[in-house]
């Protein structure tokens, strides 16, 4: 596929907010990002605003507060999802299409049962959680990042492993728990972990560099068949250089560290 | 009551009010009995209108009479001060003077600012108060067309550090600021707009009337530049957003006057009730009809809730109104008609458009799940007529309502501090006085409340709040956005304000304002372009209170003129006094507004390397009144600093001129605790050493050298190869001050010592500790 080829479907509904900066991430690597209400998807808008899932090669989840968040994060609009575009959104993920979902759009796709996702594409219940982060605030921070995956993940496909990533987090809800006691090594079997919060000089992090206190350090994960990816740190505030916390203190290149998630993404559709 | 009240016979709750013979005794129980705020003179004037229409008013009609002639919507005390100082001043880049100032950004689009206070709602219920200003402050730069993208929050509050005597009915500084600060985040979080920087002002004088100020930047394309009036008469009015319930009534009132030990109780109901998950599709929504141009014009609903908005556009076009008030859709029923003309219910806007858009337009809003209801319609003549089912409840003069009440108050003008009479302290050690100036909470790390607001998310924030290795961040001067994606222009953005200078020396205190947003914006590199002002002050019937207003206005108001420079938005609060009487410190709060071409050449406050010159920009000069250093240790009056705007126009053409060359690695505004404090900061959030002496700088005494608040300085870091290239373009305006060296801050004149990890710890966990610890 041709960069200008790929159509990203941005999802929205009221209270996301992130849109925007997610549809330039897509853009700034050459793909056609359109940002589109959850309402156009399920035919609840006139006939020249309608849009079909099916029609786009990407699918994001931006980050915010969707529905208030007045309930757990992500449930009201994961609820809404499930009712109204469940089926086509299964279907997407079956076809190995890109899904990100990105802070609060992690917090949907777990609320959706597409992550962790060890057994089938979607599960019925979700079957994990983003908790309340240990400081009980919401923590606007910078954190780093270090690629743990093996391969499995498409977007990390171009980030070398080991590398870390600085990527800035902004949540309340970020502390990945699951009920079931093998969760992390599951995780790690199935190959499903993909981005740890580290130390800058890449050893264990503690708070502040782990944000939240999620188990093992982890800030994001994949599915199994590895086309589906949540993270709470934001990659796309750092598509270039200068919304770095710290470029004013020196830099080598003028790309921001999230630019090579996006990056990934596109190499693989160009080998589709 | 002697004023005869009687209930119309309507299926609605309607009273006319027989007031053409009242007495004035009559009237100023009337006032007070429909909490209208009124005084007897007004009460008066209101009387003879309604004799010369030969009828007597209804409930709605008073009520509305309320509204606009509150101090808080019509300036009654402050405008003649604000047209001799402030309103006059203009340049051909203000592109707009609307709900929010509007400014040229570059050939393409404008950037809006506004700051306003929510200073009466936060002390009685600080979370929902301090969340409704940040709607309040967003809409009135959304129905300029532009999209929000920073919020500024400079707050006051009593002193957190220690046990303070709370009058009645006053609760303490540390739950207000707590509650306040989630109000904030929560509503700025949820929202999707950064706070990106803000101020906190801690003093035993805001105990008992806490300040709220809410500052809004936004962006538009200038075709989009949106009016906040009617294109004409003819058009329809479309409310929209939330819907109408019983709170926020009598905002404006209580806005209006004095706390009281009773606030709490008597007053709940002013405060209004916020819903950021409306507000963000409202923003879409509105900016989506405005941006096809199917509307003609769009204000919010503020103070005074429809009974402003809808006379307001109106009259700006030149016309009147008709409104079907059983139209508008309401929270609850039962609410009287006067209820639902008065009410200021969160999360409403009001558009108007021609008649043949409505369809077009109520399709936009529908798409988003907004309500959206035509409930008036513009007419020739200038007069507002109210309708329920049909029948005539409200049938006023625009320009008699509107106009408002205004009044020359008597002013007496405060003495300024000076020489006179000065008590330098006794300082034993500097470098125990350093450290307790560091970690005084108006000095200390703000961490606790920074990182809980999203300052990064749209992607555009440049420079942080806070500057320095990666958690491990000092503080920082001006913030700085990219506002326009894929364009390298910058919007940097800072707070001015000293309460203390103003309280001193009221005059000086209001110029100090502009100086310090101005050496913040200066700071990052960028050109101080816009100020936008919020005038928090006590009860202006008091003749020494006005004096103290009158004064500051003079003095920022004379800083912007003379640098050229407009004040395009403001707001003024009064009656800020608490229970007894006890007033606040005079606060003229600014918000500065910078422009810089590239943000790349931006320079932040952190130290750099090691091995570099330390240098002072501008005059440092024996003015010790109102500083740190006199109000910690116990020091008496003192000269107020002085801003001499010629001067700091030379110096920020300087030093932006040596930026802009690429010779300065960091730079830091000079201001509370003086060189002592602003180098040690810049130690702090560099994680590296300094050796200073002061030696090289005129002036006698180390002291006043180290510790004097003087306007007009920087401490910038140069590297030695550039310093004669530097010392050059600086003129004779800056003087060497030492080196970046070690890991600790050595002040050569009397050896003083202060070590790097002690300055940390000093500065980075007093506010943690008081407020709730790192996890």
């Amino acid at each position: 596929m041709r960069p200008e080829d790929v159509r990203v479907c941005v999802m929205r509904i009221e209270g996301t907010n992130c849109e925007d900066e997610m549809a330039r991430a897509f853009n700034a690597v050459g793909a056609d990002a359109e940002k589109v209400h959850l309402k156009q998807l399920i035919g609840q808008a006139p006939s020249g605003l309608r849009r079909s899932l099916e029609d786009y090669d990407v699918l994001a989840f931006p980050g915010g507060f969707s529905a208030g968040d007045y309930v757990r994060a992500g449930a009201l609009f994961a609820a809404r999802i499930k009712a109204s575009l469940g089926p086509q959104i299964k279907a997407f993920v079956e076809a190995e299409k890109p899904v990100i979902g990105i802070c609060n759009g992690f917090q949907i796709l777990v609320e959706l049962g597409l992550l962790p996702a060890f057994e089938g594409t979607m599960t019925d219940c979700p079957t994990a959680a983003l908790y309340t982060n240990d400081s009980g605030r919401f923590e606007c921070r910078p954190t780093v990042l270090r690629n743990d995956n093996n391969g499995k993940c498409l977007f990390t496909s171009e980030i070398p492993k080991r590398k870390t990533l600085t990527i800035p987090s902004a949540h309340a809800e970020g502390k990945l728990m699951s009920s079931d006691p093998d969760f992390v090594q599951r995780l790690e079997d199935n190959d499903q972990v993909v981005f740890r919060y580290v130390r800058p000089d890449g050893s264990d992090a503690d708070y502040p560099w782990n944000p939240n206190g999620s188990p093992s350090d982890i800030a994001g994960i994949c599915n199994p068949a590895g086309n589906v990816l949540g993270m709470m740190p934001h990659p796309e505030r750092v598509i270039d250089r200068f919304t770095h916390a710290d470029w004013t203190r020196g830099y080598v290149t003028e790309e921001g560290d999230g630019k090579c998630i996006f990056q990934s993404v596109m190499k693989h559709l160009e080998r589709m | 009551m002697t004023c005869g009240m009687s209930r119309r016979d309507a299926p609605f709750d309607l009273c006319d009010i027989s007031i053409r013979d009242a007495s004035d005794e009559d009237l100023v129980k009337l006032s007070a009995d429909m909490s209208l705020g009124l005084s007897a003179d007004e009460m008066r004037t209101i009387r003879d209108y309604f004799a010369k229409e030969g009828r007597d008013p209804t409930d709605v009609e008073l009520q509305a009479l309320g509204q606009a002639w509150s101090e808080h919507c019509c300036y009654k005390s402050s405008k003649p001060i604000l047209k001799e100082f402030v309103f006059g001043l203009d340049n051909d880049r203000v592109l707009s003077k609307g709900d929010a100032g509007v400014m040229i950004f570059d050939d393409d689009y404008g950037y809006a600012l506004r700051i306003e206070s929510h200073n009466h709602p936060s002390a009685v219920e600080p979370y929902g108060g301090a969340a409704t200003g940040i709607g309040g402050i967003l809409r009135d730069v959304v129905c300029m067309g532009a999209q929000p993208i920073g919020l500024a929050d400079p707050l006051c509050f009593g002193p957190i550090d220690r046990e303070v005597d709370l009058p009645p009915g006053v609760k303490s500084p540390r739950y207000l600021m707590s509650g306040v600060v989630s109000g904030i985040r929560d509503y700025g979080n949820r929202v999707g707009i950064p706070t990106i920087t803000g101020g906190f002002f801690f003093d035993e004088k805001y105990t008992g009337n806490c300040l709220v100020n809410v500052a809004c930047l936004g962006i538009v394309a200038r075709e989009d530049l949106a009016r906040n009036y009617a294109g004409g008469p003819g058009e329809v009015m479309i409310l929209i957003g939330g819907k109408t319930g019983r709170d926020g009534i009598h905002g404006v009132n209580f806005a209006s006057a004095d706390l009281t030990a009773t606030s709490d109780e008597d007053s709940r109901g002013a405060v209004q009730l916020g819903d950021p998950i409306m507000k963000e599709p409202v923003m879409h929504a509105c900016f989506e009809v405005n941006a096809r141009h199917l509307i003609t014009g769009m204000k919010d609903l503020g103070g005074g809730g429809l009974s402003c908005v809808v006379g307001e556009m109106a009259l700006d076009a030149g016309c009147g109104a008709d409104v079907d008030l059983e139209k508008v859709p309401l929270k609850e029923p039962g609410l009287a008609p006067w209820e639902i003309w008065v009410s200021e219910s969160q999360e409403r806007m009001m558009c108007t458009c021609k008649p043949e858009n409505v369809d077009e337009v109520l399709a936009v809003f529908d798409m988003w799940d907004v309500p959206a209801t035509p409930i008036a319609r513009t007419t020739v003549e200038k007069r507002t007529r109210l309708f329920w089912n049909g029948e005539k409840i409200f049938d006023m003069d625009l320009e008699f309502l509107t106009g408002g009440p205004v009044y020359n108050r008597p002013y007496e003008l405060p003495t300024p501090s000076s020489k006179d009479g000065e008590v330098f302290p006794e300082i034993e050690d500097d470098c125990e006085a350093i450290l307790a100036m560091l970690s005084d909470p108006n000095v200390a790390s703000k961490e606790w409340a920074i990182r809980q607001y999203d300052h990064e998310v749209r992607a555009s924030t440049v420079i942080h709040p806070m500057v320095g290795p990666l958690n491990e961040t000092g503080p920082g001067d001006a913030s700085v956005l990219r506002p326009v994606p894929g364009r390298m222009k910058g919007l940097a953005a800072a707070i001015g304000c000293n309460p203390w200078f103003a309280e001193a020396d009221p005059y000086r205190g209001g110029m100090a304002a502009i100086d310090e947003a101005c050496r913040n914006i200066v700071a990052v590199g960028a050109r101080p372009d816009a100020f936008t002002d919020c005038l928090n002050f006590g009860n202006p019937e008091k003749p020494e209170r006005l004096g103290e207003f009158r004064e500051a206005v003079r003095g920022l108001g004379e800083a912007a003129r003379d640098l050229g420079l407009p004040i395009p938005s403001g707001n003024v609060s009064l009656y800020n006094e608490a229970p007894g009487g006890h007033h606040i410190l005079p606060t003229p709060m600014i918000l500065g507004c910078g422009l810089i071409d590239d943000v790349r050449k931006c320079i932040t406050a952190d130290f750099k390397r090691l091995g570099s010159i330390i240098m002072v920009v501008g005059e440092t000069r024996d003015e010790m009144g109102g500083s740190l250093l006199f109000r910690k240790f116990g020091g008496e009056k003192g000269e107020v600093p002085e801003t001499d705007i010629p001067r700091l126009k030379r110096l920020m053409d300087e030093l932006l001129q040596a930026m802009d060359e690429g010779l300065v690695i960091s730079c830091h505004d000079c201001s509370d605790g003086g060189i002592a404090v602003a180098v040690a900061e810049m130690c702090i959030s560099g994680h590296i050493g300094a050796e200073i002496d002061t030696s090289a700088m005129p002036g006698e005494d180390f002291r006043v050298k180290l510790y004097s608040e003087s306007c007009s300085r920087w401490i910038v870091e140069v590297d030695g190869a550039d310093v004669s290239r530097f010392m050059q373009i600086m003129n004779g305006d800056a003087f060497p001050l030492g080196i970046t060296k070690g890991d600790r801050l050595l002040i050569k004149d009397n050896g003083t010592e202060v070590p790097l990890d002690e300055m940390i710890k000093a500065w980075s966990e007093p506010v943690w500790n008081i407020m709730g610890g790192k996890a």
